[in-house]
Formats: structure tokens, sequence, C-alpha cells
């Protein structure tokens, strides 16, 4: 088989391989910006259709359909409401978002253009993660290009549609990149999520509808409103359409980002677009959809197909395309501390199960440390961990028991004697 | 008696257009339509777990204890975030929401000290409630807690213990939404997350932050330590701080009374009442508190026998000043006493503190039964105005013997000197008083005891022009609950 990844027909990395795409001018002359163009000659509602047609699931982890989202939103145009676009991205092993808009920042901004003009937000905001100092300033420098044509500010193209745009850097905070912790923090509050519902698409930023997307649902846009929903469903399945960026990282050859079409098996990833196993290893496990996503063992990761539906049959999440790869050498022991060190710092601290919760699943392998764990911690981990779930506001608790549970059910024995072999006796 | 009730009633009418019919558990409740559902549930007498809910203040949902269950939806959600809508079956009784809230009080119980013996929230304390009614399980924690400050003074007799706080964020809530004064907040995260304190509480509200504290983070420096609350006993009353007249309850036991909290009065004072008022309880077991008659021998005061008192103020001519602190049946009681004879009546009122009125309850004016005094005082064809007053005090002559009742609660004391100086004049002069023995009584030849507001029963007009109740609690020392008692000595 060949290796399909990061075509140039594709819908996200196709501007990639251009040589200064970052550059206005560069980007428009490969097509940039046309469907922009275009788009404000088309009614806003069949946009909003298109989009809603094309079956395109928010890429932030949910998965939710952006076009269904969008059908929430209030279709008064003259109300005030802001559009926020997504780049916290802090999901351990994901690294998509980053790669998108440092290479190619502009197919953000004419997405969040189209967007929008279909959803009539007179202001929008790019989130974006603190430690992307780079890609930020990458993106101020796109946004000043495209004030400069005439795409952003007031009347744009003479069409009486004003739009302005702004980059927020984080501080840092994973639950920032959740959408009511980041309104929290646009807000200039404390991050921490809010409570659902209203929903953001209700009550969102300062208390007004607000319409927060991923920036690769975003930087979608501009391909299905030049291509047609029929050309994006071409790729992947009737429940996951399109293509997806994945960030693979882990013992492979060739880590990196790439974009498949959805449904791609794990398997061709791995093998074909990643080089295989690093050092001719053997797969132990995968963890298919960032940190929070329950493990695969190397059987299931050989037959799993990554798509929204297949990844989720199988007891775990797509998540945000975050395929972590493990081979024998490690140590799963080892690589659930870490994860639940993460949960534990990066817990806001409001819901008491994830407060409590996220701190006594890792006090079990602090305990460990001291030599005082024993074998049936891990029951205890299993229990607080599916208490823990459900729960809270926002989904932290259940990304840390979800993973912990997961670890358990596939790895059980080699957790158990990873926390026992050095109990003192 | 104009209750709350009344207006109440007139309320619920008005709603019932809009009432909804829910099942909660099997019960069949009514609600209004759109209102709070763990507050429907809660006024249906359903009980509910939940700590940082609190009707006075915003929705947090940050507890997750009053998970429920509805009909059709798959996920649970917390009630305090819903509401009410026709149909609704809802339950919390389910074996899933029953396991979620023992893990949930499982969760608020891990790093929490567990000092319940040396904790004043001991029989009042959240968390003792819901172990014993939700949880009873084995503690599996054998981890060293997270350790927070404790023992920190934030001012205004407020004590914070961050150990045991449990994050409800009720306190923070409170000080952003009811005073705007901001002095509470959490900082930082997950574990290790703690009520900051900005700055030391300022606002005159800070008390209410120990009511609403559902645990023993915040206690009060003015009760800690001092009694256990299960020896005490909560008498419904009102408040005479000022003339606002807040529902209060007053925890009391044989041995005196120990502190006042409000009462929900959703015409008057809502849930909350100033810090003032908790005070007003202080001079009722006080030491110097005037127990018995008294006779004034060389600025001594000797306990006397009221009737050689009597035999004293036989053929003098009475003159009365009475405060504004007495019930709307006293003051009946003593004018109808005066019928027929010659005695002549007037008003004192306490002068203004502060600003008329803050903002949230507090008054300036201080005479908590102006109201009721004043048209007593006009039913009986008296003067209660200042003139009125200023008439009897200039008119005083070595015939007349001068009652005056002392201001149960008396806040400038400069003030009611002067009055006291007016009497000079006056040839025998009686204080009837309810509270301490004050130096400035010195002058006066005789002291008699009369009920404080804890020991008497009646009603009290606050400024809205409703009626309040007082109501004796447990009776103290020799002091009498007979109303009779200001009339007493008009026809000796």
């Amino acid at each position: 088989m060949k290796n399909t990844a990061n075509n140039k027909d594709y819908a996200l990395l196709s501007y990639h391989h251009i040589p200064g795409v970052h550059n206005i001018d560069i980007f428009e002359r490969a097509g940039g910006y046309e469907t922009m163009k275009e788009c404000f000659n088309k009614e806003p509602e069949a946009i909003k259709e298109e989009v809603k047609l094309s079956g395109l699931r928010g890429r932030g982890g949910a998965g939710f359909a952006t076009g269904v989202k969008w059908g929430f939103f209030t279709k008064d145009r003259n109300a005030k409401k802001y559009l926020l676009c997504n780049a916290d991205e802090s999901e351990p092993g994901t690294f998509k978002d980053r790669y998108l808009v440092e290479k190619n920042p502009h197919i953000l901004i004419e997405g969040m253009i189209i967007s929008a003009w279909a959803l009539a937000t007179q202001k929008g905001y790019i989130y974006i993660r603190g430690e992307f100092y780079q890609q930020a300033m990458i993106l101020e420098r796109a946004i000043k290009e495209a004030y400069a044509k005439g795409y952003l500010g007031k009347n744009i193209l003479g069409k009486g549609f004003d739009f302005d745009l702004y980059v927020h850097r984080g501080a840092g905070a994973y639950i920032c990149g959740e959408e009511t912790g980041m309104i929290s923090s646009l807000e200039g509050k404390k991050g921490q999520p809010k409570l659902k519902p209203p929903f953001p698409a209700i009550k969102g930023y300062r208390g007004l509808p607000t319409m927060v997307n991923n920036v690769e649902s975003l930087a979608a846009i501009p391909w299905i409103m030049r291509h047609g929903a029929a050309a994006y469903k071409q790729w992947g399945t009737e429940k996951s359409p399109g293509t997806k960026l994945f960030s693979i990282s882990g013992d492979v050859n060739k880590p990196g980002v790439i974009e498949v079409p959805l449904s791609t098996s794990l398997k061709d990833i791995i093998e074909i677009h990643c080089g295989g196993m690093r050092n001719g290893n053997k797969l132990k496990a995968v963890i298919p959809g960032g940190s929070s996503a329950p493990i695969f063992n190397a059987e299931d990761s050989y037959i799993v197909k990554m798509d929204y539906e297949d990844v989720a049959a199988k007891g775990s999440m797509l998540g945000s395309g975050a395929i972590i790869v493990l081979d024998e050498t490690r140590n799963m022991g080892d690589v659930l501390k870490w994860t639940l060190e993460f949960y534990h710092h990066e817990s806001c601290g409001q819901c008491t199960p994830c407060r409590e919760g996220t701190g006594w699943l890792e006090s079990v392998f602090k305990r460990r440390e001291k030599g005082q764990a024993h074998k049936s911690d891990i029951d205890l981990l299993d229990k607080t961990a599916s208490s823990m779930r459900g729960q809270t506001i926002c989904a932290l608790a259940d990304a840390a028991a979800m993973p912990t549970q997961g670890m358990i059910k596939v790895f059980r024995e080699e957790l158990e004697t990873y926390v026992s072999a050095s109990t003192k006796k | 008696m104009t209750e709350p009730i009344k207006t109440e009633v007139a309320k619920t009418e008005a709603a019932k257009a809009d009432l909804v019919n829910l099942k909660w558990n099997g019960v069949d409740i009514q609600a209004e339509k759109g209102s709070n559902l763990l507050k429907a549930a809660l006024d249906n007498g359903i009980e509910v777990a939940h700590y940082c809910y609190h009707a006075g203040l915003s929705i947090a949902g940050v507890c997750r204890m009053c998970m429920v269950e509805q009909d059709g939806n798959p996920r649970a959600f917390p009630s305090c975030n819903a509401t009410c809508g026709e149909g609704m079956v809802i339950r919390n009784d389910t074996p899933k929401i029953k396991a979620a809230v023992e893990a949930t009080l499982q969760f608020h119980l891990l790093n929490h000290p567990l000092d319940c013996p040396v904790c004043d929230q001991a029989g009042e304390c959240g968390l003792q409630d819901y172990y014993m009614k939700h949880g009873v399980y084995d503690s599996q924690m054998i981890d060293k807690k997270v350790h927070k400050p404790k023992v920190q003074d934030i001012g205004k007799n407020v004590m914070l213990d961050a150990e045991r706080c449990i994050l409800c964020s009720r306190c923070a809530r409170f000080t952003e939404e009811v005073t705007h004064t901001h002095e509470l907040g959490i900082l930082n995260r997950g574990d290790h997350a703690e009520i900051t304190v900005n700055e030391e509480l300022k606002n005159d509200y800070a008390q209410n932050l120990v009511d609403i504290c559902p645990v023993g983070a915040l206690t009060s420096k003015d009760f800690r330590f001092k009694q256990r609350v299960w020896f005490l006993k909560d008498v419904h009353t009102t408040c005479i701080g000022c003339e606002t007249g807040c529902s209060v309850k007053v925890s009391q036991n044989k041995n005196g009374a120990y502190r006042v909290k409000p009462v929900y009065d959703h015409d008057v004072n809502g849930h909350w009442m100033c810090d003032d008022g908790r005070n007003i309880y202080k001079h009722v077991s006080s030491p110097t508190r005037l127990s018995s008659a008294s006779e004034n021998i060389n600025g001594l005061f000797v306990p006397v026998d009221e009737l050689s008192i009597q035999s004293k103020v036989k053929g003098l001519k009475p003159k009365y000043i009475l405060s504004t602190g007495l019930t709307v049946e006293e003051y009946a009681q003593f004018f109808s006493s005066l019928k027929g004879s010659k005695v002549e009546v007037g008003l004192y009122t306490l002068p203004n503190l502060g600003a008329d009125f803050d903002g949230i309850l507090k008054r300036g004016d201080k005479n908590a039964n102006l109201r009721g005094a004043k048209a007593a005082f006009a039913a009986a064809g008296f003067d209660s105005t200042q003139e009125g007053l200023d008439k009897i005090l200039n008119s005083l002559s070595s015939n007349d013997v001068v009652y005056v009742v002392i201001p149960e609660i008396l806040y400038n004391e400069d003030h009611f000197n002067t009055l006291i100086k007016k009497t000079e004049k006056a040839g025998m002069k009686l204080a009837l008083t309810p509270g301490e023995t004050l130096s400035t009584l010195r002058t006066f030849n005789y002291l008699l005891p009369v009920p404080s507001f804890l020991e008497k029963n009646g009603n009290i007009i606050n400024h809205q022009g409703l009626s309040r109740p007082l109501r004796a609690g447990l009776n103290y020392g020799e002091t009498s609950k007979d109303i009779s008692y200001y009339g007493k000595w008009v026809n000796v």
C-alpha cells in the first residue's frame, strides 16, 4: 500500500507543501481567500446548510457535528455575538493545530471569516495556548496581513459586514481548552468551566451568544465551501466524513502530523505513514485519541479503523486524533502514573469528585514510591475512577478516569506487579 | 397580627396559573414554572443533600451532591442547575444516584481533617449529617491528607480553617453578590485550592458567612468553644437592633443566650442579618444586669422591697418617659391602665446612627418599635413627639415622680445622658430597665427590672409597617413576663 498521507487534494494540509504559504500573497496565489470571496455572495443560511450536509464533526475531541452546533446559534444577524476559535491545544499527545497554523495561518483565518459571515458574528478571538508563542506571533502577523487586504475589519469587501479578529494567549491551563473554561479565561476570570446549561451558543463570552470551534474544524470550512459537502464526504464513513489530522508520537520511525481520510486503519498509519515501529520493536499498546482516551492493546490497535464510531466501538475514543504509540519497552505503570500526575495538576478544583479524585488516583503511585502500595490498590484506582465519571461540570474528571479504567482493563496484571514490586515487606 | 403569610398567600395566588406538576421520587409536588428544581424539592419537604446551593446566592453547581435522574434523560444532572417544567419525573433515590452521592461524599471527606470533637460546627455540620444519611462507608483513604492553613482570623469575628473547607464557594459568592465587597476568593487549583482572604473582612454582614458555611471552615469567634449546639434551643423572635426588624432565632439554654442567627423572612430580611444584630442578646444574661428592685443608697444600689418603693412614691404626680422598645401589647396595656388618671407620658426616641439605610438591611433609625409606639400614643391621645417630651421635662418639679423606661440597647449614651440631666428637677426618679445597670443610672432613686425582649411575648411594628413577634425564650433571673408591669405604678 502507498503512503497517501498529506495528499495535495486533501482539505487541511493542501497548502503545506508550498514554501512561504504563511505569507498572504503566496497563499492567495495558491487559491487562498477565493472561497471566502465567493462565500460573500452566498446566503449565510446556505453556508450553514452546506457545513451541516458535509457532516463535519468538531475536531476538538468531542466530535459533535459542527453544522448542528451552528444550528443552535441565534439567527438574529444584528445581535452581538462572538466566534471563538479554540487553539488551546493542550491534551498530551496532541499537536495538530500547532502544525496547521504555524505553516498556514491563513487557512484558519479564511475559515473564520467564512464562519463569521455565516453566523454573523462581529468579533472573533483565537484563544491560543500560552506555550505556542511562535504560533501566536505567526497568527498575529497573518491577521495584520488580512486587515491590510481588507478581509478583516469594517465593511469587508464592501459587503457591509464587520468582523474583527484577535489573538488571545492562554496562560498554560489545560482546562482552558474546555470551551466554557476558555470563555472564563477570556473574560479575565479564573479558568474554570461554567455550568451548562446555558450553553455558550446561548450565553457565552460576556453573557452573549458565542460559537466555539476547534482550529481544525474552522480550517476545514474553506475546502468544504469550495468543493461542496458531497466532495468532502468522499472520504471517511457516513458518520465520520472527511479527512482528519493525526498527531503521532511515541515509538514509531516517523512521528509527526499527517492528514488522512477518517477510517484509515491504525495499522496503516503506524506501518505505512509513520514508517513502522522504531528499532523494529514490537508494538505493545496505542493510545488512540490523546491522553484521556482508553488504551488499546496491540491486537486491537492492528484492527481498529480511525473513525469516531469504530474507535468508540472498541472502547476508546478518537478524541483529538493524538496517537501515542508504545512499544514493548514501555511500562504501563509509568504511563498511567504520568497521565494521572498531569490530570491531578490540571484539575481546576471546582467540582469535588474531580478536585479530590484526581489527587487520590495519583496518591496510589506516590505511595508506591515509598514502598507502601499494594496489589489491591488497583481495585481502589478502578473504584475511585468509576465514581468520578459523569459527576462533574466538565469532562476533566472523565478524562482522568477513562484512561485509568481503560489501562486497568487491558494491563491489570502489569499494573499490579508495578505497584507491588517495590512494596516493603 | 399581620404575619408575612398574608403577602405570601397573595403571591401564591397570583402565581397559581404558572404552577407545574412534577413527580419527585414518586411524590407529586407543585412548583412555579421555571423555578429552581432543587428549591422546589426542598420547599416541598423532600430531602436532597446539597452544599453549594443556597437560595440567596447564585448557582455554583460544584458540590455535585444534588444529582438527580430524569425519565428520558440518560445523564444524571445536578438539580440545582435545573428548572421545573410540567410533568417532569425526577428521582434521586435510584441505586445509581445513591452510589454517586455516597462516592461524592467520600470525595468531600477525603482531605477533611475530621476534627469534629474540637469543631464548633459539630451537631449542625453538613458533612456529619450527610455521612449518617448517605455515607456510612469505611474510609479507604490511607494517604497523607493535604494540609492547609488553620485558625486564621479573617476579621469581623470570623475564623477560617481552610482544611475543613469543602470549597462550596458560598462565602466567596456572598461577598461578591450580597455585600459586593469581594473579600474572599478561591486561590490555587485542584486539591490545593483554598479560600483566600483578599483583604480582611470589612462588610457589616460577615457573620452570615458563618451561617452559610455548611461545614466548620468558618466559625464565629464570639461563639467558638462556648457551647455545644445540641445543648441549645432556638427561639424564633425578632431583632430589636434597628427599625428593620429582621426575623431571627436566638440559641439559648438555661445558662443564657449564646448567639443570634437570621431566619428566612421573605418580606423583611430575606436570608441575612447584619453583624450589629448578632449582639442584641448580650445584655440579657449579663452579670451586671439588674435582677431585682434596688434603692440608691449613696451611689450604691441595694436590693429593696417593691412595696417600700410604692410607699415612697405615694402622693407624687407620676410622669412617664417611655422608650420605643415596648411591644404593641405593652403599650396598649400601659395606656389602658392610665384611664381616669392625670398622668403625663412622653416618648424618648433613640437618635439616628450612621446612614439611614446601607442598601442591604441595616437602618440608621434604631427604634425597633417606633411605629407601634407612635400608634399607641396617638390612639391614647398622647404626644409622642420630641416637643411633647420636652414639655414634660420642662415642667418637672419636686412634686413629681418620673418613671424613665431605659431603652434596651443604648447606642448613644451621651444622647441619653442629656435626657437624664433634664429629669433632675423631679422629686423622685425611677428607672425601669431591661438591660444592664449603667453608670448613668446613679442619679435615679430606684431601679426596677423589666423584661428584656427575650422574656416577653408580643409584637413590634417594623419600618414597613409589618408586625413581627417577640417571643419569650427561657426565663432569666427575677424579671417578670407580666406585661402590666409598666402601668402598675400609675395608680399607686
